[in-house]
């Protein structure tokens, strides 16, 4: 239900999270379950059937419930505006286990078992690795939230799109004029010792050249490493900026012992919210980090001049103005990425829209839909930002923002153009075979 | 205010089972009903551990103390150690713990066990025997409903079966893998360490086995009998699956999967009762019943054979237990062994030893074989540190007592430590997961049903979130592991009397054991300090 301004108005609407996610059972169940005799009638009044591919176990477990949350706000938003072509979207979660060989696993059900129309939701670059060849096989539109390059590199396949999350590449590029023209032009990279880290070591040098500045010194840390000071000195001395990415859990430690390091004469610090993604940021040990700053796909904290799409997908989603859980504030929020849940839904509505999709008879249709897309414009369905498609190789490019922590909380002080992360596509997904 | 000591007073003949070399044979043990017993019947059982039956403090013969106050203290902090409460804190937001002086913890933790040993061994023998036998007279409990909650219990397994085949797809929101693996694995385990043994009502088989033994006439001890030496094999067989679909296994959250699982163990559990009796399975096969049954021996309330309930000590009916057999042995070992595993196969230093990569975790799937080797590898390892120690105290107090016969009295001071473990290992999945639970049992079949009001719930996972509740649960966490070691010596020591009723021998008999002790009190707490993934 849209209100007079156009915004979902979810309070006068009956649909419940449940209802959304988790009113579509087994397969197996439904010719037995009563619930479900009214879907035996015409196609036309049954449901889109989402299939989400979730970490609700294993190492992504917390960013999935995140993405879970935001998911369910979205199909209650869709379902309450009429649903897609007429019919109301559900939810089948499986859990993938964050694990890339159950990953695939899961695809196959989906397609074998639940029958449904496509695959969603997918955040870790591994399970999106190792799931992309069952998507192909299955020929199962697959729809990921993941920040990876993997998409845009068209190492993939036709069925594999990321339209809601710029990559991370186009990410870290969109970074380099403002690191270059605000913080410094001596920029030192400490980074983790393996690819998440190797995206910024091998992504950032060109882009800040080109803004005139330069990478003088990689630092790369083991991942197993938890005590950081002896790296420190491998810091050149004439560093003006020093970006980093650590993550795991000794990221407070790190933070903590690179204050201790340079006590209060230190160079500007820059890094990507992913280190402390639904990481409280005044926790001990990261009194270090106020007045650095932070890249955010959507800002954490809500901001001065959030426009009405942002006031009301954070409402619907449920977070409160710090980014946390409405009722639950030490439950933070992963705000950086799950947007992009939100955002890839309203996508899949729009090409299963242009497409007259039908049902899984149609997914050829939908790819090529989808493929069809150019640009997202700002607005209740896209919240972050506008955002520009490119169809060849499946990849969305948005705004990002860069935000300074200031009296405990993220600002936002920049925004980059979409023009900013633009680069140049290889490959072409649109001439391999359906 | 305190105990009352009154051996001649009101207090009842004690049923706590002894061994006797007199009678040669197991007494049965006093769970909360004589059903549940674990009578062991392999030979090693038959054990002459009293020298001399005299000098048995009287035990066997009404030696029951009984105490009119339990001090309030005592049941606030057993019951704070069950209860789910806000404060508690995350385990896998271990960041926050990286940042705690956790090593002052690792030494004091070990210095705490090693001095309780010390005190310990200065106390006159009869002091501490007469302290734990100390029991306070509650009310008689009849067994008369046992069958049915028994069949209430069924019923509501088959519910969850059907609803893990046919209601959601998300672990999160079926109740089949939320009650498997939280209320139950976690929870229940919690409740029978405190509480006592519950699990004889809840478990789902005994009033289905009733009907059916009656229909069919397969008496109650069934058609065929198992000979003793099988022991509880069968069980530790069960259990080691059970462990490895737990741990190791790719998807044991998936409630299909789960169903299938759980189900077919069920058929298989039922199908063993009607062939070798209810009682004969539950003690050899059933393994939740072994692993229950055994950790409800560490709980403070005590049922004897006319029905009676009595508070006591925590650890005070362990005292009392019969020796393992080996497989009993393997069995106790093998519960501590896969808990410790489940939190050392996620650690950095387990992860780097196969060259994985915590920060980029490949997931269950890539870590079967790993996983596998490891899971027997702990068990390998605790059972041969634990014989050697038994072993070497053996030597060092020149026992004539064969190894079997005092590991099987002394494996049970595993109990604490294992329930320990258990406390620290699960307590942040029972405060979120539990809450999932709660929400998920009103929409078993998510049908939008809303049973217990509890399906539109919000489900608080900040109770686990941040530096605070970082600094609670590690508190919590730690105290249980120092706690369990703490006990485990004490337990051992009250044994090490029955064994060498020569002080200073029981002292050195316990030596070797009391360091293992130590190491695994610092293993634990290195456990919950150490970096790891998720």
């Amino acid at each position: 239900m849209a209100d007079k301004n156009g915004f979902f108005d979810l309070s006068k609407t009956a649909l419940t999270r449940r209802t959304a996610l988790k009113g579509l059972a087994a397969g197996a169940g439904l010719g037995l379950a009563p619930g479900f005799v009214r879907y035996s009638q015409a196609q036309s009044s049954a449901p889109i059937k989402i299939g989400f591919q979730s970490h609700r176990t294993g190492i992504g477990a917390a960013y999935g419930r995140w993405y879970e949350k935001t998911t369910a706000a979205a199909v209650k938003a869709i379902n309450a505006a009429g649903g897609i072509n007429g019919r109301q979207v559900e939810v089948i979660i499986e859990d993938d286990g964050t694990d890339p060989g159950r990953g695939a696993e899961v695809v196959g059900k989906f397609a074998t078992q639940h029958k449904t129309d496509i695959v969603f939701g997918t955040l870790f670059s591994h399970v999106v690795i190792g799931s992309a060849p069952a998507a192909g096989e299955n020929k199962m539109p697959y729809f990921v939230v993941s920040e990876g390059h993997h998409v845009a590199s068209t190492k993939l396949n036709r069925y594999v799109f990321q339209p809601g999350i710029t990559d991370v590449k186009s990410q870290i590029q969109s970074m380099a004029p403002w690191i270059a023209a605000n913080a410094g032009k001596k920029v030192t990279q400490i980074f983790p010792d393996f690819a998440f880290g190797y995206d910024h070591r091998d992504y950032l040098p060109p882009a800040l050249k080109a803004q005139g500045g330069e990478v003088i010194a990689q630092i790369a840390i083991p991942p197993t490493e938890s005590s950081f000071t002896k790296y420190f000195p491998q810091i050149p001395a004439e560093t003006e900026v020093i970006y980093h990415v650590m993550v795991g859990p000794a990221v407070l430690t790190f933070v903590k012992e690179l204050g201790e390091f340079y006590g209060s004469n230190r160079p500007q610090l820059f890094g990507f919210i992913d280190s402390l993604e639904a990481t409280d940021i005044n926790s001990p040990g990261l009194e270090f980090l106020d007045g650095s700053h932070f890249w955010e796909g959507s800002p954490r904290y809500a901001q001065a001049d959030d426009s009405e799409a942002q006031k009301a997908y954070r409402t619907a989603v449920g977070i409160d103005d710090n980014g946390a859980a409405v009722g639950d504030p030490k439950d933070v929020s992963t705000a950086a990425h799950m947007f992009g849940c939100w955002e890839t839904l309203y996508v899949v509505k729009k090409a299963m829209e242009d497409a007259g999709y039908k049902g899984p008879e149609d997914r050829a249709k939908l790819v090529e839909a989808t493929e069809a897309l150019t640009a997202f414009a700002e607005g209740p369905e896209h919240p972050q930002g506008p955002k520009t498609f490119n169809g060849k190789i499946h990849q969305c490019f948005g705004i990002q923002n860069i935000s300074k922590v200031e009296g405990g909380k993220l600002k936002v002080v920049h925004k980059t153009k979409i023009e900013d992360g633009l680069y140049e596509a290889k490959g072409d997904y649109t001439t391999q075979a359906l | 205010m305190g105990f009352l000591d009154s051996t001649s007073s009101l207090a009842p003949p004690s049923v706590l089972p002894d061994i006797s070399p007199s009678r040669g044979e197991i007494a049965p043990s006093s769970l909360l009903s004589p059903i549940n017993n674990v009578a062991w019947e392999e030979p090693a059982a038959k054990l002459p551990i009293s020298p001399l039956e005299g000098e048995m403090s009287g035990r066997t013969e009404g030696g029951a103390v009984e105490c009119r106050h339990l001090p309030l203290a005592l049941l606030l902090t057993v019951v704070s150690l069950a209860s789910p409460t806000p404060a508690f804190a995350h385990a896998s937001d271990r960041g926050h713990v990286l940042l705690l002086p956790t090593g002052y913890y690792l030494v004091g933790g070990a210095f705490a066990v090693a001095v309780s040993f010390l005190v310990l061994a200065l106390l006159p023998a009869d002091s501490l025997d007469r302290f734990w036998r100390r029991r306070l007279p509650l009310f008689a409990l009849g067994d008369a409903a046992h069958a049915t909650i028994s069949l209430i219990s069924f019923a509501g397994f088959a519910i969850l079966i059907t609803a893990g085949f046919f209601g959601s797809r998300d672990p999160l929101s079926n109740p089949l893998p939320l009650v498997i693996w939280t209320l139950l694995w976690a929870g229940v385990t919690l409740l029978q360490g405190v509480f006592g043994d519950f699990w004889l009502w809840l478990n789902p088989w005994y009033g289905a086995w009733r009907l059916a033994s009656r229909l069919f006439g397969t008496g109650d001890d069934g058609a065929w009998r198992l000979p003793g030496w099988v022991g509880c094999w069968p069980a530790v067989i069960l259990f080691f699956a059970f462990a490895w679909f737990e741990l190791i296994d790719p998807a044991p959250d998936d409630p299909a999967r789960l169903a299938w699982a759980a189900g077919l163990y069920w058929l298989f559990s039922f199908l063993a009762m009607l062939a070798f009796g209810y009682r004969g399975w539950s003690r050899s096969g059933e393994f939740l019943t072994v692993f229950f049954s055994m950790v409800a021996r560490f709980a403070v309330v005590e049922r004897n054979q006319d029905g009676r309930l009595a508070l006591c000590w925590p650890g005070a009916k362990l005292l009392a237990a019969e020796p393992l057999p080996a497989s009993g042995i393997a069995f106790l070992l093998l519960a501590l062994s896969s808990v410790s595993f489940d939190g050392l196969s996620k650690t950095f230093f387990w992860l780097g030893l196969f060259g994985i990569n915590p920060l980029e975790f490949p997931g269950r799937t890539a870590l079967i074989g790993s996983g596998t080797f490891g899971l027997v590898l702990t068990f390998v390892l605790l059972a041969a540190v634990f014989l050697l120690a038994v072993w070497l105290g053996q030597r060092l107090a020149g026992s004539d007592h064969t190894l079997a016969q005092a590991a099987g009295v002394l494996v049970w001071s595993i109990v604490p430590i294992a329930l320990a473990y258990h406390v620290a290992h699960y307590l942040t999945a029972l405060l979120v997961d539990g809450q999932y639970a709660l929400a998920a049992l009103s929409d078993p079949f998510a049908m939008g049903w809303n049973l217990f009001g509890t399906a539109d719930m919000q489900i608080e996972a900040g109770i686990v979130a941040g530096a605070d509740s970082a600094w609670w649960l590690w508190n919590i966490q730690a105290s249980a592991i120092i706690l369990g070691h703490v006990l485990a010596v004490l337990v051992a020591h009250g044994f090490a009397w029955r064994l060498h009723p020569q002080p200073s021998r029981a002292a050195l008999s316990q030596f070797p054991l009391t360091l293992l002790m130590i190491a695994y009190t610092v293993f634990g707490l290195w456990l919950l300090a150490t970096p790891t993934t998720g």
